[in-house]
């Protein structure tokens, strides 16, 4: 069996009186990619907000890598090795490639002021070792793409910014990454090709475990080991993609009921 | 070192731009000031449309020390071209100074986005520090531009908990809530002269008094080509400490806590950290400013140091283009220069002033001279 990496209890998030997310359990193995799955609102990326400190759960527990991170922050959480990626793209637009992919590498580098200002030689040297290291992550994913490190993110299509997003989060060795509607705003074909990669790679880092929103259930299909349906903040049910899918609870919140022969 | 091609383009633009400079800061009648206003506007904006703009600026890009090198040799000139001529060399310091303070707001709203509508109160501080140590201790007048940039500092933290604990503008209320109070204070203070503010004594510095006229070469000179040189040396060193915080981790930290605080955090960057750290580094170089400031003045009072100089440092800001150190002296010169040259405008400068930022905001919101993407090596991108 493999180890938990991440859970959480009764995870409950409310807005007054709308509660977002309800008693939610969940549990990740180490490796697992999840599809997390449900209709629009149905609290799937509240679930990412709450986990990744932007907002305080009302209530429950979150466990991650053997720790209690409930209600940490931000910061906190990325330390402990979670990192997400947008649903609507949130690159710095007027950055490069380059600066943006290192904005998920702080963790390395010494930001101290003696380091930084005076020390320019061994800072250069640093430096060129990043652009190498945000390079090779790069070439991974689009090889076009390393020619123009240092041009402004805001030239990029969008699913080379996808790709940067993904990067960005990728660079800091995150041990549980969050991958929230990687194919929003991207033709069909371009989101087979992105989950290829992001295949690929989970290939190459063998210890990644992903959970991804995603709508499209061909993908879901496709890439997830695991899922778990969310339906007005309360998960319908989990498992493989088989046995959800068959899930007369998760058709009827699809799909809607059919309707007896009382009701009309 | 540039090849012969560029070495050659970039002095003949250097040049031209000097001599440009040279006979506006010259001219005596408002009539010819206004042609020469009129031709150096017409030719930017046709550079611009034309695209040669551009050109230029990858030119200079690409020759970044050199060009360093000739912005420097240019300005020294002209020192050495008014050296007789009080009121100019005076203006010349003024621009050097007033562009150091504007790097401190551009540190703060540029890099970190934190707003400051109380830039003159900092520059006060600087100044008012330096004239009561000058006054009471016998502190060498080196030593009071630090002290400038310390106490700006360290009552510039003063500000940080509401600054910090509000946003946008709510913020910025605070700041200039401040600017007010400061100016009252400094009215009201018998301590620090109230209204009549307080006067500085001549500085020496290394056996020389700053009063008094030099001979440099056979040549009488004007005792402000002294200042104006301590004035360049600070620029100087403003202009590296700034360029190299922007080429660095701590620039793109504080890049990432402006354009996305939150996702930022998202990536443990430590947004407060970085709103401190810049808030004030800002303060201690408006500090500095303002001290070397009130020596060349040699006489503050509060009326140095309204809020509408507040708003000037933000205008100077937003003319030359939001985090552009280029842009932030080229607008310094054209902000101090114009109104002391156009007599007749004087009155109506703030007027002119919003004009010119509205127009800007319109027509080329980046500014004069738009910041460049970064690029983290010294001199110049191969």
């Amino acid at each position: 069996m493999n180890k938990v990496l991440f859970s959480c209890e009764g995870l409950t998030m409310k807005f007054g009186g709308l509660t977002a997310l309800n008693r939610l359990d969940l549990g990740i193995d180490e490796g697992d990619i999840l599809g997390l799955v449900g209709p629009n609102g149905s609290g799937k990326t509240t679930f990412f907000n709450v986990v990744t400190g932007i907002y305080r759960p009302t209530e429950g527990r979150v466990f991650f890598d053997g720790k209690d991170i409930t209600g940490a922050s931000s910061q906190t959480v990325f330390e402990a090795g979670i990192a997400r990626t947008f649903q609507r793209s949130r690159l710095c637009l007027e950055l490069s490639i380059f600066d943006n992919i290192m904005i998920g590498n702080f963790k390395r580098h010494d930001l101290g002021f003696v380091s930084n200002i005076f020390r320019r030689k061994t800072f250069q040297k640093t430096c060129e070792e990043e652009v190498e290291k945000a390079i090779e992550l790069i070439r991974l994913l689009n090889p076009e793409l390393v020619g123009s490190i240092h041009k402004p993110v805001a030239d990029l299509s969008m699913i080379d910014r996808r790709r940067i997003e993904i990067c960005r989060a990728l660079i800091g060795k995150p041990k549980l990454l969050f991958l929230d509607e990687p194919s929003a705003g991207m033709t069909h074909d371009e989101t087979n090709q992105l989950m290829d990669e992001i295949l690929a790679m989970k290939s190459d880092e063998r210890q990644l475990t992903i959970v991804l929103i995603e709508h499209e259930m061909g993908i879901i299909g496709k890439v997830t080991t695991r899922c778990a349906v969310l339906n007005f903040g309360e998960k319908l049910c989990d498992g493989t993609y088989q046995s959800i899918v068959e899930n007369p609870l998760v058709q009827e919140a699809y799909l809607g009921r059919e309707v007896t022969e009382d009701e009309v | 070192m540039p090849n012969s091609r560029d070495f050659l383009r970039c002095s003949a633009l250097a040049a031209l731009l000097f001599t440009y400079i040279g006979f506006l800061l010259g001219a005596e009648e408002e009539l010819s000031i206004a042609a020469y206003l009129l031709c150096g506007a017409g030719v930017v904006i046709a550079l611009v449309l034309f695209d040669v703009f551009s050109a230029i600026e990858r030119l200079v890009q690409a020759n970044e020390t050199f060009w360093q090198v000739l912005m420097l040799a240019g300005t020294l000139a002209l020192i050495a071209v008014f050296h007789q001529d009080h009121y100019t060399l005076f203006l010349i310091g003024t621009i050097f100074i007033y562009s150091v303070a504007v790097l401190g707001i551009n540190v703060q709203l540029g890099y970190a986005g934190v707003i400051n509508f109380s830039g003159a109160s900092f520059f006060g501080i600087g100044g008012y520090t330096a004239a009561v140590f000058l006054q009471n201790t016998s502190i060498p007048g080196s030593l009071t531009l630090p002290l400038g940039g310390l106490f700006a500092a360290v009552i510039g933290s003063l500000l940080l908990l509401p600054v910090l604990r509000t946003s946008g503008h709510y913020s910025a209320l605070v700041t200039m809530a401040f600017a007010l109070l400061m100016k009252v204070f400094l009215e009201v203070s018998e301590w620090l002269g109230g209204p009549q503010g307080l006067s500085l004594p001549p500085l020496e510095f290394m056996g020389i008094n700053f009063a008094e006229d030099i001979v440099i070469m056979g040549k009488e000179c004007s005792f402000y080509v002294k200042y104006d040189m301590v004035c360049l040396a600070l620029l100087v060193l403003a202009f590296v400490f700034v360029r190299r915080v922007e080429r660095s981790w701590m620039g793109l930290a504080m890049d990432a806590v402006r354009i996305d605080e939150t996702a930022a955090a998202c990536f443990g960057v430590n947004v407060t950290r970085w709103k401190i750290t810049a808030f004030t580094m800002g303060n201690f170089v408006i500090g500095m400013a303002g001290a070397l400031y009130a020596m060349m003045l040699s006489y503050i009072n509060p009326s140095n140091f309204t809020f509408s100089d507040s708003l000037l440092f933000l205008s100077i800001l937003l003319l030359g283009g939001i985090g552009s150190i280029w842009g932030v002296i080229a607008a310094t010169a054209f902000m101090v220069v114009i109104p002391e040259k156009f007599q007749v405008v004087q009155e109506y400068r703030y007027l002119i002033y919003s004009a010119m930022v509205l127009a800007m905001i319109l027509f080329r919101p980046s500014g004069l001279l738009p910041r460049k993407p970064r690029s983290y090596a010294m001199g110049g991108r191969s």
